[in-house]
């Protein structure tokens, strides 16, 4: 599994006049999930595409710093080729179909195709893919008639099979209706339980307290901080970046009820609870 | 799922067959009645086309595109009849009406091939799901680019009528007039444009991405998750298709040769 290393990042895209990235450095352990969060036009994206080698080799623009990934600098490699190493989930799904394919598991075979991988490991990739994500009833559909949590699905089955050691999520559950969303997240919670190193960008920030390892906030294309979900939405000046904290952590921010072990508020439901319980259990004993 | 394809899966044997092989019948159908100069061999191969047709159970999709060329051929023969300079021979006659055996047969002439290139075409577009026949392509060695636009366009294209449609009833839910006279619907065609544009470019750029993240412009070698579509005989179909072509030919050339000897 490969580790991520990002160091002194700097990015502008062409045509423009301001920094999309500017001096961002900070590493990811195999296996880890991190959230990136943060307000509009901070960055998340394109720091997304930047891992993947989108951002430059498809955007070309100015670029300094250095992405490695294990053994590879980012920079160097053509994206058909980073690929096979770190894989990318884009917001919109209908767009991610390719409209060559005129089913499901045909759809989810065209990177495999590309890469030139034999057809009875492909058989293989994509079956376990499709089991994973939980669409292996809609392989004979065609991909435009899925829904969009199906959609999404599939998109990110797509980029499974292809088997990547780092795989991207850019707002995947954007543009999902709430049954959608909860489908792509328990897709993503399987894949981050098989191991693989999963970066996410999301505004759901209950959803990214739930599942990261560690967060990263953006604000106006700087990295202001990498930490764990806890210490980030116990961050006083959170609000001053445009990020919520999740309901949990708001509530008991408000009860000035903080988890007396970290210093830090609860980010999660099953932390709040297990606080309020501890402060019940207390309150009884003192009486 | 609409797509602006023909194709129809009826389980035939013409399904199964070589999109090759229907190439080279199209060929054949459309160059042999040239070569030999006959109109009975265009007769011979609408007749064929409409048995492979039949057999493969899509005669009735031939309908609507014979229906719309229909209307074209009508004219034609009319025309022709009526008015066709060297006209000399009537043949009928509905009181000043006067049809002509020149003209009617000059008509006939056109009309047989344009039934046989239809009816040839559509024993390949009826059969033949289109991404078959560009896999069968890109295995010999045609570009896979070329093969994924050709391909994408049979599904891409419906959707972004669909966006279209979406697009127009948001603007026409602003007030928007869409029906009335010319100046009207031109009117009503500047504010659809822009949103139209903008999302394509938008839309085409983040497909090029998700392209381009599952290895599209590789330089691998592809492989393919289907098997080539072929059958044992589709061998012995081509080789025939080209022996028959071949004879059109040296037909022609003994012809031409005995004209001038």
């Amino acid at each position: 599994m490969a580790r991520i290393e990002i160091e002194h990042l700097k990015y502008q895209y062409p045509a423009t006049t301001k920094l999309a990235l500017d001096d961002i450095s900070f590493s990811v352990e195999p296996g880890e999930f991190i959230g990136i969060i943060g307000k509009n036009e901070s960055g998340k994206s394109t720091l997304c595409q930047a891992i993947a080698g989108l951002v430059p080799n498809f955007y070309k623009g100015s670029y300094g710093g250095k992405v490695m990934v294990g053994e590879i600098e980012v920079k160097t490699v053509e994206v058909n080729e980073m690929c096979k190493t770190v894989g990318i989930v884009f917001q919109n799904p209908f767009n991610q179909v390719t409209g060559s394919k005129l089913t499901v598991y045909e759809e989810i075979s065209f990177g495999l195709e590309n890469m030139g991988i034999p057809k009875v490991e492909m058989i293989k990739r994509i079956d376990e893919a499709m089991e994973l994500l939980d669409i292996i009833k809609y392989k004979d559909r065609n991909p435009f008639d899925l829904s969009g949590g199906q959609m999404q699905r599939m998109a990110i089955a797509s980029i499974i099979a292809m088997q990547p050691e780092v795989i991207i999520l850019d707002e995947p559950t954007s543009q999902l209706d709430p049954q959608g969303r909860e489908e792509v997240f328990q897709a993503v919670q399987k894949l981050s339980k098989k191991g693989i190193t999963i970066i996410m960008v999301e505004h759901n920030m209950e959803k990214i307290a739930q599942y990261s390892d560690r967060v990263v906030l953006l604000n106006d294309t700087k990295l202001v901080a990498i930490d764990t979900p806890q210490k980030i939405f116990s961050r006083d000046d959170l609000d001053s970046f445009g990020v919520e904290a999740p309901v949990f952590t708001k509530i008991c921010r408000g009860l000035h009820l903080k988890n007396e072990e970290t210093g830090c508020y609860p980010v999660t439901l099953e932390e709040a609870s297990r606080l309020f319980q501890r402060l019940v259990k207390e309150e009884s004993h003192n009486e | 799922m609409k797509s602006i394809s023909l194709y129809e899966e009826k389980g035939s044997v013409l399904n199964k067959i070589a999109p090759e092989s229907k190439i080279l019948y199209i060929v054949a159908a459309l160059v042999i009645p040239y070569l030999i100069g006959s109109r009975w061999v265009s007769l011979g191969f609408i007749i064929a086309s409409i048995l492979l047709l039949l057999s493969a159970k899509v005669i009735r999709k031939t309908v609507p595109i014979l229906g719309v060329s229909g209307f074209v051929l009508i004219t034609v023969l009319l025309i022709q009849g009526l008015f066709r300079a060297g006209n000399v021979t009537p043949i009928l006659s509905l009181g000043p009406v006067v049809f002509y055996k020149e003209g009617v047969n000059f008509a006939l002439g056109i009309v047989i091939n344009v039934l046989n290139i239809l009816l040839s075409f559509c024993v390949l577009i009826l059969t033949t799901k289109p991404s078959d026949m560009i896999e069968n392509f890109v295995r010999k060695g045609f570009s896979p680019r070329f093969g994924y636009v050709f391909i994408s366009i049979f599904q891409i294209i419906p959707q972004m009528t669909e966006t279209m449609a979406t697009i127009t009833d948001a603007q026409r839910s602003r007030g928007m007039e869409t029906e009335g006279n010319l100046f009207i619907r031109v009117k009503a065609f500047i504010p659809l444009i822009s949103p139209v544009v903008m999302s394509s470019l938008i839309n085409t750029k983040e497909r090029a991405l998700a392209l381009e993240v599952r290895g599209f412009n590789s330089t691998i070698q592809k492989t393919f998750l289907n098997d080539e579509k072929k059958i044992p005989a589709d061998k012995w179909i081509q080789l025939g298709m080209v022996v028959a072509i071949v004879a059109a030919i040296v037909f022609r050339i003994v012809l031409v040769v005995m004209y001038f000897m």
